[in-house]
């Protein structure tokens, strides 16, 4: 078989798995709709009560109100949220038995793994959609056009991919639902508050700064940032290269753990 | 001479704390139905996953359809299917979908795929309901469904763990049909894995039991029972003589006066009885009850293994049951 057909069949396979998360959000769009509860409370209760403080002001970029600051934020923690989880889906599919039987087909392992990151990157999009159509009801002004747009797809495509494949590199380590629910919930705030989601990296404890400089939120909410509140896109292509390079060590973590789920 | 589809070559899987598979050696011909029969934990389940690689073994080599399973495991995987012991059928999706997934992941050609689908509900008789969701499925249905997506792709080698656990009578028979019907109408491989003696009897054109992660033996149901010795009749009659009369005619009784029984060890019972009232009725002995016993598996498993399956079908049959009702619970 030539190569080229390997690499066909094999991004074929990932999309098909992406198909089949894609397939399942159609049958409940509800899940969707639920998921925007959370961060609609951030950003009516807690943007709005930031947006008070003042002092506050002085840290953001220039011309940019507070709720314009933090939706980007938000938008990257609802997409963190979900897919921080995703390794509690995995784990319950082996104990059913859909993942020994994914395994089965002819599909290379790694490429269900990539479909697996790439659906998680799916629903963030779709999460994004609701989240953005909040914001525009509460009438923030974003930066709407078809770069920030195509920006915005590839970014939040990748954070979905980037953090489903940390839970899943974690999910042959912890093997069961709970745990994989209290890991979930250990690391989600460690990297939420160590990011510059709702607030500036500058008005962080001196301590705190290098984790938020090796957190990849931290430039994924740069990007978004950039692309839909600043429109200063200088620092994009290092965001956009962080994540990647996150992403595909991560992914390579979660493909050689895989196989130990079979077992 | 039949050709073989599998061939298992010394085959040993250890875990750091068990040995699951201890040196495993058999052969499975083509379009024959094969099954492990043995009680849980017996290394059934390692041993069919190793053969469809999802397991690498510790040592020993398995070749199937003259590919070497070790070194070109997507070929393999390629005609294989397999309906796993647990429920393997997505729930939030309808039977259609699960099915167009897997046709996918075994690259079937686009033109032929819609087609194959309907094809393949249809043969399994969920084709009115193909666009439900499978959460609204009963057990046997979903099976139906399960063994639907292993089979659109017209494996050589159709692999089942337990198929029938967790299933009803009546879903069971369907279940146990259907996969005659494959071997009959298709000439394909069926390797299954049983902890039900009645299954592996009524299915099986060959047993191999397992125990403790080794093959204890490998025959025909019909052989292994045989192997364990003869059918018993029991004859009840009021006349004392009996006993005697039937040592006269040259049979093996064991009789017990007291409640006026005799049992006889033969070799093919059903056609005897017949034979044997008439005789006894000439020599003027009535018969008040006849019946007959034939060895099962279970004393052909006892005899190899030194023990029953512990865990009575019912326990696991209830365990499986439970575990499909809370997983339609849980995704509905």
């Amino acid at each position: 078989m030539s190569i080229f057909s390997r690499l066909g069949k094999y991004i074929k396979s990932a999309f098909v798995i992406a198909e089949l998360e894609l397939r399942k959000i159609r049958h409940d769009q509800t899940q969707i709709w639920i998921r925007t509860v959370q961060p609609a409370l951030w950003l009516v209760i807690y943007g709005y009560t930031m947006s008070n403080i003042s002092a506050l002001n002085q840290y953001l970029p220039h011309n940019v109100t507070y709720l314009q600051f933090m939706t980007p934020g938000i938008l990257a923690q609802s997409v963190l949220f979900v897919a921080i989880f995703f390794g509690i889906t995995v784990v319950w599919e082996r104990d059913l038995g859909l993942i020994n039987k994914l395994l089965s087909t002819p599909a290379p392992r790694s490429s269900i793994v990539i479909g697996k990151a790439l659906s998680a990157g799916v629903r963030g999009i779709f999460q994004t959609v609701a989240i953005i159509i909040l914001a525009l009801i509460m009438r923030i002004h974003l930066i709407l056009n078809p770069l920030s747009i195509f920006g915005l797809l590839i970014v939040i495509t990748l954070l979905g991919m980037c953090f489903s494949a940390l839970s899943m590199a974690l999910a042959p380590v912890f093997k069961t639902r709970e745990r994989m629910m209290g890991i979930g919930q250990a690391i989600t705030m460690p990297l939420f508050f160590a990011s510059s989601a709702i607030y500036p990296i500058e008005i962080m404890p001196s301590w705190i700064k290098p984790v938020a400089v090796v957190n990849p939120l931290t430039y994924v909410v740069s990007a978004l940032r950039g692309l839909l509140a600043t429109g200063d896109l200088h620092q994009l292509p290092l965001d956009i290269a962080v994540i990647l390079g996150s992403t595909i060590v991560l992914l390579v973590l979660a493909s050689v753990g895989f196989k130990r789920l079979a077992t | 001479m039949e050709q073989k589809a599998i061939i298992v070559e010394n085959l040993v899987k250890e875990y750091p704390r068990v040995k699951a598979v201890n040196g495993v050696s058999f052969d499975v011909l083509q379009g024959e139905i094969f099954g492990l029969l043995g009680p849980n934990g017996a290394g059934k389940t390692t041993t069919i996953r190793t053969l469809l690689t999802l397991i690498k073994p510790t040592s020993g080599k398995v070749t199937m359809y003259g590919v070497d399973v070790a070194r070109n495991s997507e070929t393999v995987r390629g005609m294989c299917g397999y309906v796993p012991q647990d429920v393997s059928a997505d729930g939030d999706l309808t039977a259609y979908e699960n099915v167009l997934i897997y046709a996918k992941l075994y690259n079937m050609p686009r033109q032929e795929r819609k087609k194959r689908i309907m094809d393949v509900l249809s043969y399994l008789e969920i084709k009115e309901r193909a666009n439900d969701m499978v959460n609204t499925y009963s057990g046997g249905m979903m099976r139906r469904l399960e063994i639907a997506q292993a089979l659109v792709n017209r494996p050589k080698v159709l692999f089942l763990d337990e198929p029938s656990i967790g299933l009803d009578p009546n879903a069971r028979r369907i279940i146990w049909d259907l996969i005659n019907r494959l071997r009959t109408e298709f000439g394909t491989t069926i390797f299954l894995t049983t902890h039900d003696m009645n299954e592996a009897d009524i299915l099986c054109d060959r047993i191999g039991i397992m125990n403790k992660g080794s093959l204890a033996t490998l025959d025909t149901p019909e052989r292994l029972k045989a192997s364990v010795g003869g059918d018993v009749i029991s004859i009840s009659s009021n006349s004392p003589t009996c006993p005697v009369k039937l040592t006269n005619m040259g049979y093996k009784v064991i009789s017990d006066a007291k409640n006026g029984q005799c049992d006889l060890v033969v070799d093919n019972g059903e056609t005897l009885i017949p034979q044997l009232l008439s005789s006894l009725n000439t020599v003027g002995v009535t018969v008040n009850a006849v019946s007959l016993k034939k060895p099962t598996l279970d004393d052909a498993f006892l005899k190899y293994t030194g023990s029953r399956i512990e865990e009575g079908p019912g326990e696991t049959f209830q365990a499986a049951k439970r575990a499909r009702t809370a997983f339609r619970r849980f995704t509905q």
